[in-house]
């Protein structure tokens, strides 16, 4: 009887070792982000736009979302087709418009209307400009059944928009 | 192109070596804004690949240095859209630096990204509202008030329109329409009444006196609306109709205790041979019982209805 119980308590004390085993996690936490933020070069001579110089926790506190729309509000609609349209506008400007975007692509929609923002370099003539955006605007709009318009800010010189070197 | 000219004139086209495009040659020329002119006729010498020179654009300076202090704002900025700091003179800055200044309105897209109000100034507004006013129709003189507006327009219709940002304009909770109507508005007698709350359960609300139906069940708002009257229009008939099982509602069926209809007015009336209303102290016998029967069985109630016996048998009333 004796050897009974001292076997049942060995076994108990084994398996409340197992358990603290188990719950206790005695390594280091991994706490490792790195989406939206860029290394510091030796030189220090890489240039941040404001956008890339904030990381993404600080949305809503330094900077905007790039995306505004009401499908991700509560009771939002057609919240997948927003953010796959969206991803295509960004693909169709960064292509179209090669090396000419110097800040991120801004979409702004309102009903059905939806308004591309950002800034462009004035590397080609303001004839090629009207063009692209004439092209961009009649494109999209047809591809996304909704009117789509252009609105950009030109800057001379790459350096206008770099916010620090890292 | 002159020189060309004299050379085709002269009879000398035929001496141009092959390798010598019109193209080609006249490469330099082609002014920089023009598009690049693809040549399929592919030739060794062609100097597809002009070494391309940094474009230099002559840009005015931003329209906000020659705005006049009174312009017309309304004109310059008509409707919605992203910030542009050529035309906005104002000293916007937008944006957190650790040491030093915010960015300046120029290149900054933390300024583009946020929606303005730029095109809804005050002068704007007003001047959309007066633009609106032909459209509008005065509101009815003799509905000043609240209560003859509730008065005459007794039902309250509720639905809710949704704007989204997205090409559709459907939205599933557009169809949700919700009926108010005071239950006092209505016609009804004592029967009816207590048929309709019976009907209507819990969609009464006794605080407000308020009757409401929500319907959704159809898809659109207008088949909800028609489906909200039509229900409205059938409880109100139905409590109105005395079905033959409902005059054998007994005494313990009630859900109000009414001595009027109840044992003890019978017993009462049999113990003094007269009609009750004739009895002496009556009125405060019968007020006593409704009170115990009603609202239960308390130290008040039960001390009262003591009395009230004592005083219509006239037995010497003692404090207890």
């Amino acid at each position: 009887m004796s050897i009974n119980n001292i076997t049942q308590g060995l076994f108990k004390l084994v398996r409340i070792h197992q358990y603290t085993k188990n719950a206790i996690h005695t390594t280091a936490a991994c706490h490792k982000v790195q989406a939206g933020r860029y290394r510091i070069t030796s030189k220090k001579d890489f240039p941040l736009t404001y956008e890339m110089a904030n990381p993404p926790h600080q949305i809503a506190h330094r900077k905007s979302w790039n995306s505004w729309n009401t499908s991700s509000v509560d009771g939002g609609l057609r919240t997948s087709e927003t953010a796959v349209e969206d991803m295509f506008i960004r693909k169709f400007m960064i292509g179209t418009w090669h090396a000419l975007f110097v800040s991120e692509i801004i979409i702004k929609r309102q009903h059905n209307m939806i308004r591309i923002a950002g800034i462009v370099r004035q590397s080609i003539s303001p004839r090629k400009m009207y063009f692209l955006i004439g092209y961009t605007e009649e494109l999209l709009s047809f591809w996304l059944q909704c009117p789509t318009k252009l609105e950009l800010q030109s800057v001379g010189d790459k350096k206008d928009v770099v916010f620090q070197y890292i | 192109m002159s020189v060309l000219a004299r050379a085709f004139d002269k009879g000398f086209a035929r001496n141009i070596p092959k390798s010598v495009s019109f193209y080609s040659s006249n490469s330099e020329r082609i002014q920089e804004d023009e598009f690049r002119v693809l040549n399929f006729k592919a030739t060794r010498n062609q100097n597809l690949q002009a070494k391309r020179k940094g474009y230099k654009p002559n840009v005015l300076p931003p329209r906000t240095t020659q705005m006049p202090v009174d312009q017309d704002w309304g004109s310059v900025w008509p409707g919605p859209r992203s910030f542009h700091p050529a035309t906005v003179p104002l000293p916007i800055r937008q944006g957190y630096r650790e040491k030093g200044a915010a960015p300046d309105k120029y290149a900054n897209a933390e300024l583009m990204k946020i929606p303005n109000f730029l095109h809804l100034t005050p002068p704007v507004v007003k001047r959309q509202c007066e633009a609106l006013k032909k459209f509008c129709t005065p509101w009815p003189k003799a509905l000043d008030t609240d209560e003859k507006c509730e008065k005459y327009f007794p039902i309250e219709v509720t639905f809710s329109n949704y704007c989204h940002s997205s090409p559709t304009i459907r939205d599933p909770l557009a169809r949700i329409v919700t009926l108010k109507i005071k239950l006092s508005t209505l016609k009804l007698n004592e029967h009816a009444r207590d048929k309709f709350l019976r009907l209507v359960g819990d969609r009464y609300d006794e605080k407000t006196d308020t009757f409401s139906i929500v319907t959704d069940r159809c898809p659109t708002r207008k088949q909800n609306y028609e489906y909200a009257m039509y229900l409205l229009t059938a409880v109100y008939h139905e409590s109105w109709e005395v079905e033959p099982w409902e005059k054998l509602k007994s005494e313990v069926d009630m859900e109000v205790y009414d001595w009027n209809n109840s044992k003890s007015k019978e017993t009462i009336e049999e113990l003094f041979k007269k009609e009750a209303k004739d009895v002496e102290n009556i009125n405060e016998y019968v007020s006593a019982i409704n009170s115990l029967m009603n609202e239960g069985e308390s130290k008040d109630t039960i001390y009262n209805y003591g009395l009230a016996v004592r005083k219509l048998f006239n037995f010497p009333v003692t404090a207890t």
